[in-house]
């Protein structure tokens, strides 16, 4: 029963678009709010999928951040169309960035994305193909 | 049922039905029904934006009269620092404080003064509690109560301090029955405030058992009175302490800025305050230390019952802020026991009380809020409000909880 998909929403995510960036974010916080989930279940959804979704807005050309809920937990599954990431591992690490200029100057790109994402998951899956795209999955169980 | 204690309310008599105070609702609270708003008082924050927009004064706020004053034996008026920007330029907070002790108040103080005492107090709060981060300020009773009710994961993130007015009540309280021989019950001690929450945070305070304060009198009803007071005031006596640090208070910006921060960020109005709490909650903004949040526009400047338009007042506190100086006149050694003794601290945590969700019952929660998505996408996203609620999406969440129908969306009986 825990498979089981009680409700799903799947939001585009436009490469580049930093006006309304971070949207799709704050609308899923807005449905686990509604159906009353715990505050800090919100909390580490509120930062895993903001991060997720910064990283396609920043380097993806297109993407979408997919929304189950179970009766276990969140399940995102965020990918993008885009160049990828050369070096997943590296990527991994506190600080590294690739973030240009510009980007740090809109206060992006401290190179705590990728992390902040898998500290806050409970199951944090990464895959990247070059010139490809890049594919996260995470999950955030209720009793995390 | 339980019951829901607001300071504002409809009068129905004046209300037309129109969709105003319904649109501008921050946190959707606001329904017309049978042609009259109706407020649904477990979503209200007291904000009082709209009181702001009705144009026909059907929205009241509650505010303490004149003449409930008559009741107490000794009576203390606490002004807001946000009076003292609305008499122009010449007229300076002191020949105010005295305008006010000659319309009958017993007692006067300058509640600008409890706030730069208050100034540092937080700098040594922040010391102490550096994180979560960034901290937020209690100074505002409806962003405390906006963070209470949609941001419940971020109350621990407000600081844990009493705020100005209410110190200064409690001080005056106990000095008063001490050194007067006044009953509690005897001394009625009130706020002269533009704020429409003020009366709230009296009958229902946040992290207090009980207000300190007897009544909330709105700068607007005081007007015209204390005008002509501070016409022709010519008593010799200082009542007021504060410097700039204090005086800042009223407006967006000068909280922060009387304080010895590394880091901080001041927002004002409600829709850059929501957008501001939304990048808090995901984790962003941790390099800054402070977040002043006041939902007017300008800050307590701006607040709906004063009667100076906001930017005036804000250039008058801005002058009064230059004119008294940055340089904080409090004596930080007897902050710093002050604040060792627990006088700044509230009683109480703070308590979030978040949105009630659709069900008790999490998944049946979830049926209906995938209901709603699909109420949601057929309703058309005119968000006209002649339903009654104030976009396609309260339409949505009012029909899965049956408070409304699917035919109250007047496009789509059209299209029958």
């Amino acid at each position: 029963m825990t498979d089981e998909v009680l409700f799903r929403k799947v939001f585009a995510i436009r490469g580049g678009d930093f006006k309304r960036a971070g949207e799709a974010s704050v609308e899923v916080r807005n449905i686990l709010k509604e159906v009353g989930f715990d505050p800090e279940v919100i909390r580490r959804v509120a930062i895993a999928s903001y991060e997720a979704e910064m990283n396609v807005v920043m380097y993806g050309v297109r993407g979408k951040m997919d929304v189950k809920l179970k009766s276990d937990g969140i399940y995102l599954v965020v990918e993008d169309e885009g160049p990828g990431i050369p070096d997943v591992e590296l990527a991994m690490q506190e600080g590294y960035s690739t973030a240009t200029e510009e980007m740090r100057e809109m206060g992006f790109g401290a190179g705590m994305g990728l992390p902040n994402m898998k500290r806050n998951s409970d199951v944090f899956r990464i895959r990247s193909r070059m010139n490809k795209g890049t594919r996260v999955k995470m999950v955030i169980k209720k009793n995390g | 049922m339980t019951e829901h204690l607001h300071s504002i309310r409809i009068d129905e008599t004046k209300c037309v039905g129109c969709v105003l105070c319904m649109k501008a609702c921050p946190t959707k609270a606001i329904r017309v029904r049978g042609g009259k708003a109706r407020i649904m008082g477990e979503r209200c924050v007291d904000c009082g934006e709209c009181f702001r927009v009705c144009p026909h004064e059907a929205v009241v706020p509650l505010t303490t009269s004149f003449s409930d004053l008559e009741r107490f034996k000794y009576t203390v008026a606490i002004p807001s620092p946000s009076l003292y920007t609305q008499f122009g330029w010449e007229v300076m907070p002191n020949q105010i404080l005295l305008g006010l002790r000659k319309i009958g108040f017993d007692h006067v103080y300058d509640e600008a003064w409890m706030c730069e005492m208050v100034s540092a107090s937080i700098a040594e709060y922040i010391r102490e509690n550096p994180t979560p981060k960034p901290k937020i300020s209690i100074a505002c009773p409806s962003v405390v109560r906006l963070v209470a009710f949609l941001y419940p994961d971020l109350v621990k993130h407000v600081v844990h301090l009493n705020t100005p007015i209410e110190l200064a009540a409690k001080t005056l309280r106990q000095k008063i029955s001490r050194e007067m021989n006044f009953a509690s019950e005897e001394i009625g001690i009130i706020h002269i405030t533009s704020c429409p929450a003020r009366m709230i945070s009296i009958k229902k305070p946040i992290g207090l058992t009980e207000s300190c304060l007897d009544g909330a009198i709105s700068v607007k009803d005081i007007y015209g009175r204390l005008f002509e007071a501070i016409k022709d005031v010519h008593e010799d006596v200082i009542l007021q302490q504060s410097s700039g640090v204090g005086l800042g208070w009223a407006m967006s910006g000068g909280e922060v800025s009387g304080i010895n921060l590394d880091s901080w960020l001041a927002v004002s109005g409600v829709e850059d305050i929501i957008q501001i709490l939304d990048d808090v909650e995901a984790g962003k903004l941790q390099d800054i230390e402070y977040l002043e949040c006041l939902l007017c526009p300008a800050g307590c400047v701006g607040g709906p019952l004063n009667v100076v338009n906001r930017h005036l007042a804000k250039t008058q506190a801005k002058n009064l802020v230059k004119m008294f100086g940055e340089k904080s006149r409090v004596s930080r050694k007897m902050i710093h026991r002050l604040y060792k003794e627990g006088f700044f601290s509230l009683e109480k945590q703070v308590e979030a009380y978040p949105i009630p969700p659709l069900d008790k019952e999490q998944s049946r929660a979830i049926q209906k809020r995938k209901r709603m998505e699909k109420l949601i996408s057929s309703l058309g996203g005119r968000e006209c409000g002649a339903c009654g609620a104030p976009d396609c999406k309260t339409l949505a969440r009012d029909i899965v909880l049956g408070e409304a129908r699917l035919e109250d969306c007047v496009f789509l009986k059209k299209a029958v």
